[in-house]
């Protein structure tokens, strides 16, 4: 029988375990997404790695020469036009770093290769990892990208604020449980956010304060009204949710609590704005810490901040909260040898100790077990408490290739009910005909 | 001299010479207006997106491409079948490892221990080798040899129809035509011709905003600044001394000079909630807000602001310019028949900028037309989309996913149709110039 193509270069590697002391140079190209100041640790991660295997192959007798040469951007519209239209002309990074929800398309395209393809899973350190972030890396049942960080989307109060409309400390403590019990609301929240308004503790509008922009996190809002994402591996549009989704943002504007025009505020000045009291509620990111405490000057976050996960709609929905790893991916060179170094620097970057400096840097959680016993990551209080209180209700956005459209829509219709633009009926009545229009088959509408 | 035409190699060497100065333009024009035309019009045709690539796709079965192999054409039992991942340790794979180079001692204990077992994955094949005594050391090794024994074709990716054929025909699967042809839908990756991007277009609701969008910018910014405010310039410094006239033109040729991002985030700056005209108005007893994404009425007047206020810098040079060509004596004449100065600017000026303002309606329409960076800079189209215009929505679809599936085919279309209207108007134009007129040889030469 004829041997499937891959096996006939892979052969090369079997007969290179056999093969005397050697010498090559290699320069590794690596790209983050969405990476600030404090994520550096994404590619520097990588550096170590390759300075490790540089130590192990002078051990073999083999000189090796890595080169790592970076590039890290702050957003992602740019990497994302720049990962894809390198691709195409035959010139990607060696290694992406980015969020999973590119893996669908990127592998249907064949830009990247299946990272288990090249990695052992059942060996440390990679056995080491969270299974539903694998699950998470995975797409068609293949497991293509190696988790590089993990993160929560929680719900902040403030707790000076909630302690002004009546809350006791006690009170305060009690609200992770009644959040994930469903004992606490979002209509709590608008009633709440009304009060602290009420009471003139924070200006009109700033209640409840939600993002500024377009992410996973509104997904979080959809899940809280029971709506599902992707069902059996297609889309699921649930009108219902959706609606009461749309509903629970035009009654936030409407009863005040939330600024009709919130969307598009500067990023720069929301943190300073929820990092020192001049909201009441709100949402963010685990890594919002980092910036709270850092930039911000928050010198008190646990005396100041209550967190707990998105709070139920009502009945049917549930408390939820939405993980968003990012994976460091493996393009398609053409080059066995190319791509097999590559996934062996990634593992070694998935080691705990050196993926723990990126998770305590950048106020991520961890990616495996054993990082709880690495001394930086366990004496770190947000980022044991965070990975308690949130992970164990984490889900994730779908790997769906037409996931990426279905976001689009769902975001230009919470922009125009939110904005006033079209009434919560006409935006699901439009993002519903839109949804039919672009993915047909593709997406299950109920 | 030409006109004499002595002899015929005359006007052929300067032929030769015409057309050799003429080709760099033409390689130009060629290559930066023709060929994208070009491109966009065969991009526009089909359903091309990150996902399929530009350059082609493969073949290759994976999970949700059976999925619909099973669900839209009936073949449950040819997608199970496909979509079995199968590794057995047989013959050929043990032959294939000893001639690739596994040890001895290897060939012959996958042979004793392995031979005639098959795996429903590869992690589970490579959990027996790594039992074995003579197991391979490291992970490319175990993975090269693994691979070997391979023998199902989930998730390989086959470059041709005959390749992927060959593969089905390997695993002893015969395919009558309509399995052939429902097997190519469900398996190719790459993009296909389609007429949906058209009718997809004219389906959504918000393709008739996005038109009345564009229709508004355009001819708003064209009217109030690109011409109108540009003729008011430059008709109030005719009438000023050359010195503070010069000054006066070269502040208004900021804007245009200024880098765009700088120049948007000035007026960002200017509108944002706790910006200069919050500053200001907050005491007057205005509420502090975002005034550009208040409300669409707001969007659009800083929309044409900004791009008008860059706009009108062009208008006018070119109708200061028009002006100063006007003879002189015109304007005493005017002066001695008594005329105002209104009347000078109504019966001398503007009935000899007719043909410059017609030019600058021309060539600013057009360039507005396919404008967009300001808006994205300033709005993002916001908000909720009442500032999206024709441009930015194509802009927005190719180049910007969420999910990394950008979707060239349908951003195509849209900016097609941008160019049909371009051309269209160009015709209009040259047709309102009466071009034939203006390239027609100078009397004198007749």
């Amino acid at each position: 029988m004829t041997l499937p193509k891959r096996v006939c270069t892979a052969a090369a590697g079997l007969a290179m375990g056999a093969t005397a002391a050697f010498a090559a140079d290699y320069t590794i190209t690596v790209w983050s997404g969405g990476s600030g100041p404090n994520d550096h640790y994404r590619i520097d991660a990588i550096s170590m790695a390759a300075e490790f295997l540089e130590h192990e192959a002078a051990i073999r007798g083999d000189e090796l020469n890595i080169t790592i040469e970076g590039k890290p951007y702050d957003g992602w519209e740019e990497f994302k036009q720049g990962v894809t239209l390198s691709a195409e002309s035959g010139t990607a990074p060696n290694i992406v770093v980015t969020s999973h929800t590119d893996i669908a398309p990127w592998a249907q395209a064949g830009l990247i290769v299946a990272a288990e393809d090249y990695v052992d899973l059942d060996s440390w350190p990679l056995n080491d990892l969270y299974g539903n972030l694998i699950d998470i890396a995975s797409f068609n049942g293949i497991v293509y990208g190696i988790p590089q960080d993990a993160e929560s989307r929680p719900f902040f109060f403030w707790k000076d604020h909630m302690r002004g409309i009546g809350y006791s400390d006690a009170d305060i403590e009690a609200l992770p449980g009644k959040v994930e019990a469903g004992e606490y609301t979002l209509q709590n929240v608008l009633e709440d956010a009304r009060k602290i308004q009420d009471a003139g503790l924070v200006e009109a509008g700033y209640g409840f304060y939600p993002r500024v922009s377009n992410g996973p996190d509104y997904w979080q809002f959809y899940l809280s009204f029971g709506g599902t994402i992707e069902e059996d591996g297609k889309l699921v549009f649930d009108k219902s949710a959706m609606s009461d989704f749309y509903q629970f943002f035009v009654d936030a504007v409407e009863a005040g609590v939330t600024r009709k025009n919130h969307i598009g505020t500067p990023w720069d000045q929301w943190y300073g704005e929820v990092a020192s009291g001049k909201a009441g509620l709100w949402h963010g990111g685990t890594w919002h810490y980092a910036r709270y405490t850092g930039r911000e000057g928050l010198d008190d976050f646990f005396g100041n901040i209550q967190f707990t996960l998105i709070p139920a709609g009502g009945d049917g929905g549930r408390a939820n909260t939405i993980t968003h790893p990012l994976m460091y991916l493996i393009t398609d060179q053409g080059d066995e040898d190319l791509e097999a170094l590559a996934a062996e620097l990634v593992t070694i970057a998935s080691e705990p100790r050196i993926n723990t400096l990126h998770a305590i840097k950048s106020a991520h959680l961890g990616i495996a077990r054993s990082q709880s016993s690495v001394p930086l990551y366990a004496d770190d209080r947000w980022a044991s408490e965070a990975t308690d209180r949130l992970l164990p209700h984490a889900t994730a956005q779908p790997n769906n290739v037409n996931f990426g459209q279905y976001v689009g829509i769902m975001w230009s219709g919470l922009e125009a009910a939110w904005t006033g633009q079209k009434t919560v009926a006409d935006a699901i009545a439009d993002a519903e005909t839109e949804l039919r229009a672009t993915l047909g088959d593709n997406i299950v509408i109920r | 001299m030409l006109r004499a035409r002595p002899d015929g190699e005359v006007m052929s060497g300067s032929r030769i010479l015409g057309l050799l100065l003429l080709a760099p333009a033409f390689v130009f024009v060629v290559l930066f207006f023709l060929a994208p035309v070009v491109l966009t019009a065969v991009f526009a045709l089909t359903n091309m997106s990150t996902a399929t690539g530009i350059t082609g796709g493969a073949y290759q079965v994976t999970q949700s491409g059976m999925r619909e192999l099973a669900e839209r054409h009936g073949e449950q039992a040819l997608a199970d079948a496909l979509a079995r991942v199968r590794y057995t340790v047989d013959r050929t794979g043990i032959d294939a490892a000893s001639v690739e180079g596994a040890s001895t001692a290897l060939v012959s204990e996958l042979d004793r221990r392995l031979a005639g077992q098959s795996f429903d994955s590869r992690r589970e094949l490579e959990r027996a080798i790594k039992k074995l005594d003579n197991r391979p050391r490291g992970t490319r090794a175990l993975k090269s040899l693994s691979a070997l024994f391979e023998r199902s074709i989930v998730n390989t990716r086959f470059a041709t129809e005959e390749e992927f054929f060959d593969a089905v025909a390997g695993l002893g699967i015969e395919l009558d035509a309509t399995q052939r042809a429902a097997l190519l839908a469900t398996t190719y990756t790459g993009w296909t011709w389609t007429g949906e991007n058209f009718s997809r277009m004219f389906s959504l609701p918000d393709t008739r905003r996005t038109f009345l969008n564009t229709i508004i910018y355009v001819f708003a910014t064209l009217i109030v600044f690109n011409t109108g405010f540009a003729l008011v310039l430059s008709i109030v410094t005719h009438y000023m001394p050359d010195r503070p006239a010069g000054i006066f033109r070269a502040i208004w040729l900021l804007p245009r000079i200024s880098p765009p991002v700088l120049y948007v985030l000035l007026w960002k700056w200017l509108a944002w909630d706790t910006g200069f005209l919050s500053r200001i108005l907050v005491p007057l007893g205005f509420e502090s807000r975002n005034w550009m994404l208040d409300n669409p009425t707001n969007a659009w007047v800083f929309i044409v602001l900004i791009n008008g206020f860059v706009g009108a810098s062009m208008g006018m040079l070119i109708f200061s310019a028009a002006i100063r060509s006007i003879p002189v004596s015109l304007f005493y004449a005017s002066e001695v028949d008594g005329a105002n100065r209104w009347q000078q600017v109504r019966y001398v000026i503007l009935p000899q900028l007719r043909w410059p303002i017609l030019f600058i309606t021309c060539y600013q329409s057009l360039s507005l037309l396919t404008s967009f960076e300001y808006i994205l800079l300033a709005t993002e189209g916001g908000p909720g989309g009442a500032t999206k215009v024709w441009a930015l929505a194509a802009y927005l679809t190719a180049l910007n996913n969420y999910a990394g599936n950008l979707e060239y085919g349908y951003g195509a279309a849209l900016a097609l149709v941008l160019v049909l209207v371009g051309v269209i108007l160009s015709l209009a134009y040259l047709r309102l110039f009466d071009f034939k007129s203006l390239v027609a040889p100078p009397p004198i030469e007749q």
